[in-house]
């Protein structure tokens, strides 16, 4: 793909470049650097704050107790993205072999509960799952059912049922960020799928590899890219909730972001506030370019 | 579970990939969807609920959508909700879509540094963005108390900032199927710049433009965190008065409210599918 | 308790179905709304024949920011009746949050309602505007003992509006006694699981120092660190950290014990005959909030007749039927009935209360309490 010379055709460069540069410097890395200058600041009162140029709440923000939370999100986020993943692939799969006019019916099935609030999609889900909620209700009559049927064979009933503990602990926080980011990870995978050369799983299928088998060696190669910008589209997000761990875990889910909103809000420390929140941009910023790296060089390879 | 898929695979009346009309597949997808709307079903079903706790089930009642209607408040941040996603999303679409093919179509000092900065808003977390908007339009004495619509601007533009990078991810991959030596040949047959655009280039965006809108107005739509920080008294929309509301306990009213929006999204989005044709947003992806 | 529940069921005051329907009717035609409840609100303003000033001088407008469900059903209409302003109430839901938003400049609020050490942090921080008593005449319908405190002397920024104290609610059926000392939730595994504590770190720290005998605003480093060590210890037997919410956990029954503001136990009482409220022996924190007038507030004189509104007897008794919060309004509380004036929820024993101290804003205190609660959930 040649690229034009920005030099070569200057108007248009620069009817097209100026209005989302002009944006992006005005509102957006005008207001990022304030809170970046922020950063090497200290409190000097319960409103103001002193640029100084420390370095002091970097060095607070690297500390041992603040990195283990860091790693502790990364792990959850990177298991809420294989649960994603998991899930969410076998959808993209149906969804690009259903027949046509079923398609967009079905996307917008995936996308429809993503254009409800966030924070009421949480509170339905934690309705759900409460110790009387209808989750629980469902287990109980279940249990209630295998209780009554040992009876019925001349065993000895089951215990009486005591609710399962769904909410508040960390596996409520990865299943109500799963349930938040499902929709991130069947778009782009499915956007994936829909390019693929389906000639080519035909033609694995005919030369009789397995389906398991065509879906690992020809599948999953050729939907690389879109299973990695699915990745990362629900990686990055899952990494800064804070509303989920906030109202679905239990007293050692807090996750990066939580620290960094009680830093803005709570404490009232927003120099600390900010250095960690760029910590977290630097971390993540890596992470993109890692990925982007990795797309470069398949590229190439492709050629 | 293998063994199982290769039994149901040998099924004769069915085609190799017809993987929709597997069983198992169907099974999938099926619970997949339960999962992503048994909560929202039991909302709904509990926005009848003549209780004020959302516990149990205490009988029929339409009195929450009474209650929904007459809150002005309530209603006032629906309208303020979906004014600032429509423009957001106008406004998105294009810086987006120009910002898209800005980065597909040339070469420019730089270059690497500007993609990194228009995926910054992506990944800021959501706080630190809104203490910085917050900030931002302090300083630069950004006027308040402006009359309807115009005080939205603030809030407005703050969305704008996080949601046109989105749409020039998507527009950007959807360009990277184009092929270029169509463009060549309009300009080599006389088309102006301007004309190219129009004719050749748009309509094979237009998929990209679409996706990206619906991303724009989506994320628009739902955001609270870097609202709450920009909006005044006058300006409360409907994740930020829902906030508020269900800090305390979530009140059968909020779930009628929340009702309504579901409601609305499905019809327009039937609409939307109805209009722009099925096909459009299928190709989308 | 009986007739006490229905005093909380006035708030539900249901509508007319003939206004609901109207309302659905616009409702419907969705689009238009916006510009339909403009048109409407010109046309009211017109229809009023008189011009667009209030007795006060400035526009008939008041942006009011405040808790939720923390005004008489009816308090902002019967405002606006008297000759008041058209009050537009938006809402937070805590103190930090108010804080965080006003901190870098007003947005247009008039009236907020902060708590105490916010009051003192924000006054500090010169955020607030004083008060003109002379517009505020109603000042004497306040009780003494709140018209002169600490953390406002001589209530040169702020109207005390409530009080509200910390306390343990509990589900009656499913506690052998009556849970009155903090060791019940801070020492104990007599509980576990069944107990969620506020999120709060400053409230946890202090009222952990009440536990351990020591006044709320006399707290060390090494205390902290004390305390600490007792959190971690005491982890296992929690359920979850709650924000403003404990009374729901409380009455979804997914908790049996939870730390929270007796007002809102007593809304939770008014509710459900199972739940009950005690002030643990050992003392507790006192609360208190209060209106003020943030800095750069657009009406500053309607914000001065509003608050001389709410301390009226009359509205305050009409506020309080329906938050059920204890009142500083010494006429209000004159005017309220029996069972509430004499609810030993709302109002506790004068020797349990004369253990409660107020907290005092502590900028040196506040991060070290909000780092070590950071490493309690991080263990």
């Amino acid at each position: 793909m040649a690229l034009q010379d920005w030099k070569q055709h200057k108007r248009p460069f620069a009817a097209i470049a100026s209005g989302p540069l002009l944006w992006l410097f005005l509102f957006f890395l005008v207001p990022m650097t304030i809170v970046w200058l922020y950063s090497f600041g200290q409190n000097s009162g319960p409103a103001d704050i002193n640029i100084t140029g420390t370095l002091d709440n970097y060095k607070r923000a690297t500390e041992w107790l603040y990195l283990s939370i860091f790693g502790k999100s990364l792990a959850v986020a990177a298991l809420v993205t294989l649960i994603c993943l998991v899930i969410g692939f076998p959808v993209a799969m149906a969804i690009t072999f259903a027949p046509e006019k079923w398609r967009p019916w079905l996307l917008v099935a995936i996308m429809l509960p993503f254009w409800t609030n966030l924070l009421i999609r949480t509170y339905a889900l934690m309705m759900l799952m409460g110790s009387n909620g209808y989750a629980n209700q469902g287990l109980g009559a279940m249990w209630e059912g295998a209780s009554w049927l040992k009876t019925m064979v001349g065993l000895q009933p089951l215990e009486a049922w005591t609710p399962v503990q769904l909410l508040y602990n960390n596996f409520a926080v990865v299943l109500g960020l799963v349930y938040v980011h499902l929709p991130f990870m069947v778009l782009p995978l499915y956007s994936a799928l829909d390019r693929l050369d389906k000639s080519l799983i035909e033609a694995s299928l005919d030369l009789g590899a397995g389906h398991l088998k065509t879906l690992f060696t020809i599948v999953v190669p050729l939907a690389g890219p879109g299973i990695m910008a699915g990745v990362m589209i629900t990686l990055i997000p899952a990494l800064g909730a804070y509303l989920t761990p906030d109202l679905m875990g239990g007293t050692d889910s807090q996750m990066i972001a939580n620290v960094i909103e009680r830093q803005f809000k709570r404490a009232n420390d927003w120099p600390f506030g900010a250095a960690l929140s760029f910590l977290l941009i630097y971390a993540m910023f890596i992470l993109v370019a890692l990925q982007s790296l990795r797309g470069d060089r398949t590229k190439t390879g492709e050629r | 579970m293998a063994q199982f898929h290769r039994q149901l695979f040998k099924r004769p009346p069915i085609a190799p990939l017809d993987y929709t009309r597997k069983a198992w597949m169907r099974l999938w997808v099926g619970a997949t969807l339960l999962f992503l709307y048994a909560p929202l079903l039991v909302l709904m079903v509990f926005s009848f609920n003549d209780s004020k706790r959302n516990a149990v089930w205490k009988g029929f009642t339409f009195k929450y959508y009474e209650k929904a209607f007459a809150n002005s408040s309530l209603v006032d941040a629906m309208v303020n909700s979906l004014t600032i996603a429509l423009f957001a999303t106008i406004v998105s679409v294009v810086l987006g879509a120009l910002a898209g093919v800005l980065l597909w179509r040339f070469r420019f000092p730089f270059k690497s540094a500007v993609e990194g900065v228009m995926s910054l808003p992506i990944i800021v977390p959501e706080i630190c963005l809104g203490v910085a908007m917050l900030i931002f339009f302090a300083k630069i004495d950004w006027p308040t108390g402006m009359p309807w619509p115009l005080n939205l601007s603030a809030i407005t533009i703050a969305h704008i900032t996080f949601c046109f990078p989105f749409v020039a991810m998507v527009v950007r991959s959807r360009m990277a199927s184009f092929n270029r030596e169509q463009e060549e040949a309009a300009k080599d047959l006389g088309a102006s710049e301007w004309q190219t655009f129009r004719d050749i280039l748009l309509p094979h965006m237009k998929p990209g433009l679409i996706a990206g809108a619906l991303l724009a107005f989506t994320l628009s739509l739902d955001d609270f965190v870097i609202t709450f920080f920009t909006s005044g008294p006058d300006t409360v929309t409907f994740p930020v008065k829902v906030y508020s509301m269900v800090r305390f306990s979530v009140t059968p009213e909020v779930n009628a409210a929340s009702t309504i929006l579901i409601l609305l999204t499905i019809a327009l989005t039937a609409l939307a599918l109805k209009v722009q044709g099925v096909k459009g947003i299928a190709e989308t992806h | 308790m009986k007739e006490f529940g229905n005093t909380g069921n006035l708030r539900l005051g249901r509508r007319s179905l003939l206004q609901s329907l109207g309302v659905a009717a616009i409702g419907i035609s969705f689009g238009g709304l916006a510009a339909c409840s403009k048109e409407a609100a010109k046309d009211a303003a017109k229809t009023g024949g008189t011009t667009k000033i209030a007795p006060t001088g400035e526009e008939p407008k008041l942006n009011f920011y405040n808790w939720d469900t923390y005004i008489g059903e009816t308090t902002l209409a019967d405002f606006k009746g008297a000759g008041g302003a058209d009050v537009n109430m938006t809402l937070f839901a805590s103190n930090d949050e108010l804080f965080a938003k006003l901190r870098a400049g007003n947005a247009g609020y008039d009236v907020i309602v902060p708590s105490n050490d916010f009051v003192e942090r924000m006054a500090g921080a010169d955020m607030l505007i004083p008060l003109d008593h002379a517009q505020i005449p109603n000042f004497q319908n306040i009780a003494p003992e709140y018209q002169d405190v600490a953390y406002d002397p001589k209530r040169k920024h702020s109207m005390p509006y409530t009080w509200l104290t910390l306390g343990i609610g509990y589900r009656k059926s499913k506690v052998k006694a009556v849970p009155d000392s903090w060791k019940v939730l801070f020492d104990s595994d007599e509980y576990k699981g069944r107990i969620a504590v506020l999120s709060e770190a400053g409230d946890m720290f202090r009222l952990y120092a009440k536990y351990l005998g020591k006044s709320v605003n006399g707290l060390t480093k090494d205390d902290i660190k004390l305390i600490e060590a007792m959190m971690i210890k005491q982890k296992p037997n929690f359920k979850a950290f709650h924000e403003d919410n404990g009374q729901d956990l409380l009455l979804k029954g997914e908790v049996d014990l939870v730390l929270e503001y007796n007002g809102d136990i007593a809304q939770a009482m008014a509710e459900d005959d199972d739940i009950g409220f005690v002030l643990p022996k050992e003392g507790s924190q006192f609360n208190s909030d209060n209106l003020c007038i943030p800095k750069g507030a657009p009406r500053p004189k309607n914000a001065h007749a509003f608050i001389n509104y709410l301390l009226d007897a009359e509205a305050g008794k009409k506020i309080t039927e329906t938050i059920l919060y204890p009142t500083p309004n010494a006429a209000a509380k004159a005017l309220m009935p029996d069972d509430y004036k004499n609810n030993p929820v709302i109002f506790p024993a004068a020797e349990l209360m004369a253990k409660c101290e107020y907290a005092k804003y502590n900028p040196e205190l506040q991060p070290l309490y909000e780092e070590a609660f950071t490493r309690v959930r991080a263990s």
